[in-house]
């Protein structure tokens, strides 16, 4: 009964499996990223030709299209043209694709102008995008808008970045360094002994 | 559902260890076996597998429910009392649940039959949601499976979604696993990339390395304190170590949460059967001490006399006992008629209370016995992974089998 089949499948995964060390680590530095931004899926495509980066012609085409679902899922609708272009800059939005014919509502959004690729360790190795659009100052951004760029083809670093707020415990906050009076409490316990395998199932 | 012999990807193994999969192979047997594949088509996935699995962990939530609020029940799962107000109040709170894997018996005619819930700490995590989904990218760019096909996987992004969902922004998460197993820690690696997307800290600790604070808070290795605590550790243990009595006071926030200790024990079988007898995705189950002597000529107990008579029939042509706490097929006897019992070599849980269920023969393809996991992640499944294995008890050296959908 599907007239257009609903992908079953996700569009990135962690692949990494970095070991204990590495998750460890990673969690107390703000890691910067290699990212690469690109107007079109073909100025990727020739950009890969070199085989020096960390990129492939298959990475572009899946992390294009990607971004390019993800610009329709995410990207934020308005209600007219000029809202969006106030947001935008003028020349920069379309109609929504996805809007009901003739619904009015919030039917219009930027325009995909490029996407942005980086090389995320962070997030269990693998490729991870982002669609970019314009800003009203001529910037280009993530649809999320909280990271802006001058250009929307370059190479750089980009912070994964994080945000911390600590949940409200009865004593301590969360990752605070504490005086421990006793350890080993957890793990010994016995609806099953048998060593070495796992905890699991 | 089908089984296709594929070509395998040249250098898997290589590329398998430079990921990090370090346990694709097992005690010199193969775990990840992609010589061939099991292809189903989309409407035997969403209709006989996807929605099926929806159901019944909407089922499973409201049999928890139900054993939270019978003392009966929860003594009949062997939930110590002292704890019985925290699963509870984790209930009524609606602390939201993370992921599960239900383990079903599917030859691709029936119904898909639940056999049992891992609710609380299931693994192979890492093959089904990464592996899985490499492979099946890499077959597709190979022109070894059509462009059309797909997978049924969506278990990443989902988790991603989900942690989103149920933590704040930036909320820092401790995993707790026994980091010298590869399989535990893998798994628990994949839930934390998936938090760290969602824009969450995730900090390992190595479970025997929590301790306890002057403020009777839990710290981590590190002695930095937890504030929301994933373990892969199973609730049944968690409830009678030493740390127990420090579980509410600690002020700790635990996922998956407590109230899946009714949930990811085999005592909710009977119960499920219970509440919904005759559901095509059931399996007819009681506790085994009001049937034992039922199933030798004897009398069941009164109170499930009618509904052990109606599954009579079917017990007699099979059945399988179970302790309510087991791992990986481990306490597991097969009785089928005219047969010695099968049991599995592993009874290192067989001192607990049992459950009997029928017997779902599983199918055969080319001597091997698939089970399908079929991923639940918050309320929804949105992936699966299959194991076989030449034994008709799925054990811990059973094979991981890639799948996709075409069709």
């Amino acid at each position: 009964m599907t007239t257009t089949r609903h992908r079953k499948r996700s569009r990135h995964v962690a692949l990494v499996l970095a070991g204990t060390a590495t998750l460890a680590l990673a969690a107390c530095e703000d890691e910067r990223v290699d990212a690469r931004s690109f107007p079109d899926l073909e100025s990727c495509i020739a950009a890969s030709k070199d085989n020096s980066l960390w990129f492939t012609e298959q990475d572009c085409r899946q992390n294009f299209a990607a971004a390019q679902q993800e610009h329709l899922e995410t990207a934020p609708r308005y209600e007219s043209k000029e809202l969006c272009e106030q947001q935008h800059g003028v020349g920069n939005c379309g109609s929504d694709p996805a809007a009901q014919q003739g619904g009015g509502g919030f039917s219009f959004m930027p325009l995909l102008v490029g996407y942005m690729m980086g090389s995320m360790l962070s997030r269990g190795g693998g490729i991870f995008s982002q669609p970019m659009v314009r800003t009203a100052d001529g910037r280009f951004a993530t649809p999320k808008g909280d990271q802006s760029f001058a250009t929307n083809n370059g190479a750089g670093k980009v912070a994964s970045s994080t945000f911390n707020r600590a949940p409200a415990t009865i004593g301590k906050p969360p990752m605070t360094a504490a005086q421990v009076q006793s350890r080993g409490g957890f793990g010994a316990s016995a609806t099953s002994r048998n060593p070495g395998r796992s905890l699991g199932g | 559902m089908e089984k296709r012999i594929l070509p395998e990807r040249p250098g898997w193994r290589d590329e398998a260890a430079r990921l990090g999969f370090s346990f694709a192979d097992m005690d010199g047997q193969p775990y990840w076996d992609e010589t061939s594949a099991y292809c189903f088509t989309l409407s035997e996935i969403e209709d006989r597998i996807e929605a099926p699995s929806t159901e019944l962990h909407q089922m499973c939530r409201a049999a928890a429910e139900r054993i939270l609020g019978e003392e009966q029940l929860l003594r009949r799962l062997h939930v110590p009392a002292e704890h019985w107000d925290l699963l509870a109040e984790s209930w009524r709170q609606g602390e939201p649940e993370l992921y599960g894997r239900l383990d079903l018996a599917y030859d691709g005619q029936g119904p898909a039959l639940l056999l049992e819930y891992n609710a609380d700490t299931p693994t192979a995590l890492y093959e089904s949601a990464s592996y899985q989904w490499l492979w099946f990218e890499q077959q597709q760019a190979a022109g070894v499976l059509g462009a059309d096909c797909d997978q049924f996987n969506s278990i990443h992004e989902s988790l991603v979604a989900r942690w989103a969902e149920i933590c704040a922004p930036g909320e820092d998460v401790h995993f707790a696993a026994d980091s010298s197993n590869p399989e535990d820690y893998a798994t628990v690696e994949t839930l934390a990339w998936a938090a760290r997307e969602a824009g969450l800290g995730a900090h390992f600790t190595d479970l025997a390395q929590i301790g306890l604070t002057s403020d009777g808070q839990f710290a981590d290795g590190q002695s930095r304190v937890i504030g929301t605590l994933f373990k892969l550790y199973p609730w049944e243990d968690m409830l009678r170590d030493s740390y127990a009595e420090h579980l509410v006071g600690s002020g700790t926030r635990y996922i998956e949460p407590p109230w899946k200790a009714v949930v990811s024990n085999k005592g909710l079988l009977p119960v499920l059967w219970q509440m919904f007898p005759g559901h095509p995705n059931l399996l007819p189950a009681f506790f085994a001490e009001d049937v034992e002597q039922a199933l030798t000529g004897g009398q069941p107990a009164a109170h499930v006399a009618a509904a052990f008579d109606a599954a009579r029939d079917r017990l007699a042509r099979g059945h399988v006992t179970k302790p309510i706490y087991s791992r990986e097929g481990a306490g597991v006897t097969l009785h089928r008629p005219g047969q010695p019992p099968l049991c599995h070599a592993d009874d290192s849980y067989s001192h607990h209370p049992m459950i009997v269920q029928a017997l779902a023969p599983l199918p055969d393809f080319g001597g091997f016995h698939p089970v399908l996991g079929s991923w639940i992640v918050g309320q929804h499944c949105c992936g699966l992974g299959l194991r076989e294995d030449t034994s008709p008890i799925t054990h811990n050296l059973s094979r991981f089998k890639p799948h996709f959908i075409e069709g």
